[in-house]
């Protein structure tokens, strides 16, 4: 025990002169609050940091700056870039440009009115603890009629979940393998679905309409699962979706805010015969997002690119292409965000342009990021009470039928912890 | 002040709150708001009646957690740009139960047995519903010597007075309200001067 005084860091802190007054006696304690971190020991370790990331900057602009440099200067070729990044087949994800790399386009006017729906997701992720084996998959769905007085749609729709409902066949798989990332991918399926019939039911004939949803199209997550046939499963199901916005003709993007991608990046580094080993000469290491910050001006959109994920591969006419956008808040903030778009939207310049629209004019009246996806989100989420009424008529439920409830996780939660 | 003609029909509100004395209501979509000191009745399946006057309009967000701001947009146009702005909203308004109808369809103007239902719907007065609740008015009584000091009673009186007249009282009735306000604060003269010189 004695190795962990030093850790210990003892405050002491004192009430008012004012209020304890002259004859305040020693037996009055300080509050005393104790952190377990040594402050003394982690300021030394602060020494160096600075002068560390004055370095690092410098080295991030010169990256930032070969790798605009290269973006302009690939204009000429980027057809044959595409080739040669696809001869070199490198491991990283490098994007496919559809038009010449440095291309920005201002935005046009959005349509009105125009119909823009949106979906999100919530779940209450099944629990080892408590029996029966169930969860909660919560949707948000948002129809706004602009440039009309039409009344908005604002609902949420709960899944609950158990076998013989949903996956029947994979059911166990959901809790054999990582059963966040299926729950998730469950979600993120049934919230591609749920957009497409929100879609279809509030359209109106002759009247313009996007889609969109929350984060990426790309579903990388299921990748990961270890699980080929679930994986096909999900995938196929995802694709089917997709493929009915194609058969309906309806739009359909996503919006990822804060980007980390780095497949134009990538693209970029074939064409400066970048290698892992290059050093400081590389331009690894940058987002693509830093690169448009500086050649997007507010407003405007990059060249489309079609991403290379492998998971591409069974998308086909409905494969991912992205582009980034400079988007503005009405408050004056501003940030490059990446709009994904299958290859069939991406291919028809109209609707790029009007997708184009519709995510900075939500992205302004979002204060930076789109409203229509706050409000899905709103709908969508589950309150911690909600959990708590959730797993009470998970019991009730149980109960009701003369079985007894393994134990609620309300009782569970509200469990003190003991030291 | 009185809604006529079709309007006078139709719920405008649905109590949300409800005591003997008092109950907040939630005003129906696209229904109209109802005026500080109008007349309403709540209705119960048995034949019963409360019949209450607004003394609180609230205007608000509905999620306890998001406020409203300022957007800088006419209603116009947040109704086509922002839609949800105005969907989050909700307004509200408490009123004072001053009168109740039994089983029997007798008016007594005294608090209620039971309070109003919640869930209960709310109908705006009619001119003749108005007219009825007169003499002896032993409602100002209640109403003036309500203790709750977020209840504006002597600006309720002055609107109150006003309906009687306007929902076509004989001169005798209106006389009549005159003389018990009169009284409720022959102890007050500026209090009862400050009152008669805002009634029309």
């Amino acid at each position: 025990m004695a190795s962990l005084a030093p850790f210990t860091h003892r405050f002491y802190i004192y009430s008012k002169p004012a209020q304890r007054g002259l004859n305040a006696s020693f037996s009055e304690a300080p509050e005393e609050v104790s952190l377990m971190l040594d402050l003394s020991r982690l300021q030394s370790q602060f020494s160096d940091f600075g002068s560390y990331q004055v370095q690092e900057e410098a080295i991030r602009e010169q990256r930032l700056r070969r790798a605009i440099q290269a973006l302009r200067e690939c204009r000429t070729a980027w057809e044959d870039l595409n080739d040669r990044a696809r001869a070199a087949n490198p491991k990283w994800l490098v994007g496919r440009a559809q038009e010449s790399p440095d291309t920005t386009c201002p935005c046009g006017p959005r349509p009105t009115p125009i119909t823009v729906v949106a979906t999100d997701g919530s779940q209450i992720f099944p629990d080892r603890n408590i029996e029966p084996t169930c969860y909660l998959l919560n949707i948000g769905r948002i129809a706004f009629q602009y440039g009309t007085h039409e009344r908005p749609l604002m609902e949420s729709a709960p899944f609950f979940r158990y076998r013989s409902v949903d996956l029947e066949d994979h059911f166990d798989d959901v809790f054999e393998t990582s059963t966040a990332e299926i729950v998730s991918a469950l979600r993120d399926g049934l919230e591609l679905e749920a957009l497409l019939d929100v879609a279809e039911s509030v359209r109106i004939a002759g009247r313009p309409i996007v889609a969109m949803a929350d984060g990426t199209l790309i579903r990388w997550m299921v990748r990961r699962m270890h699980n080929r046939a679930l994986e096909e499963r999900l995938i196929a199901r995802y694709t089917e979706t997709l493929a009915g916005f194609r058969n309906q003709g309806i739009p359909v993007c996503s919006y990822i805010s804060m980007p980390n991608g780095t497949e134009v990046v990538n693209l970029l580094r074939v064409f400066l015969g970048d290698t892992d080993d290059a050093g400081e000469e590389s331009i690894k290491g940058l987002v693509d997002r830093k690169i448009f910050e500086c050649t997007l001006g507010i407003g405007e959109r990059s060249a489309i690119f079609e991403s290379s994920s492998h998971i591409q591969q069974d998308y086909g006419e409905d494969r991912i292409c992205f582009f980034y956008v400079h988007v503005a808040s009405e408050r004056g903030g501003a940030e490059i965000g990446r709009v994904e778009i299958p290859l069939w939207v991406a291919g028809d310049a109209s609707l790029v342009d009007m997708v184009h629209a519709v995510i900075l004019s939500e992205c302004e009246k979002g204060d930076g990021y789109p409203v229509i996806l706050s409000e899905a989100h709103q709908q969508a989420v589950v309150r911690a009470r909600e959990r708590d009424i959730f797993y009470e008529m998970v019991d009730g439920a149980v109960t009701r039928v003369g079985l007894a409830a393994f134990g609620s996780r309300k009782a569970a939660s509200k469990r003190t912890p003991r030291v | 002040m009185i809604p006529t003609g079709k309007l006078m029909h139709q719920r405008i509100a649905e109590i949300v709150e409800s005591c003997t004395n008092q109950f907040v209501a939630e005003v129906s979509r696209g229904a109209e708001i109802p005026a500080f000191g109008s007349w309403v009745h709540v209705p119960t399946p048995d034949g019963r009646e409360v019949y209450a006057v607004v003394s609180h309009v609230e205007i608000g967000s509905i999620e306890p957690g998001r406020r409203a701001v300022a957007f800088g947009k006419t209603t116009d146009e947040l109704r086509k740009e922002m839609p949800h702005v105005l969907e989050l909203l909700r307004t509200t308004f408490r009123a004072q139960v001053l009168a109740f109808k039994d089983a029997r369809g007798v008016l007594r103007q005294t608090l209620p047995p039971f309070p109003a239902d919640i869930h209960g719907f709310v109908y705006p007065c009619t001119e003749d519903q108005v007219r009825v609740l007169g003499s002896p008015y032993d409602f100002l009584r209640m109403l003036a010597r309500n203790a709750d000091p977020a209840v504006p009673v002597d600006e309720l009186l002055v609107v109150i007075f006003n309906q009687i007249r306007k929902a076509g009282g004989t001169r005798e009735a209106v006389v009549e309200a005159g003389r018990v306000i009169g009284r409720l604060f022959n102890d007050d003269h500026e209090r009862l001067q400050s009152i008669l010189r805002r009634i029309d």
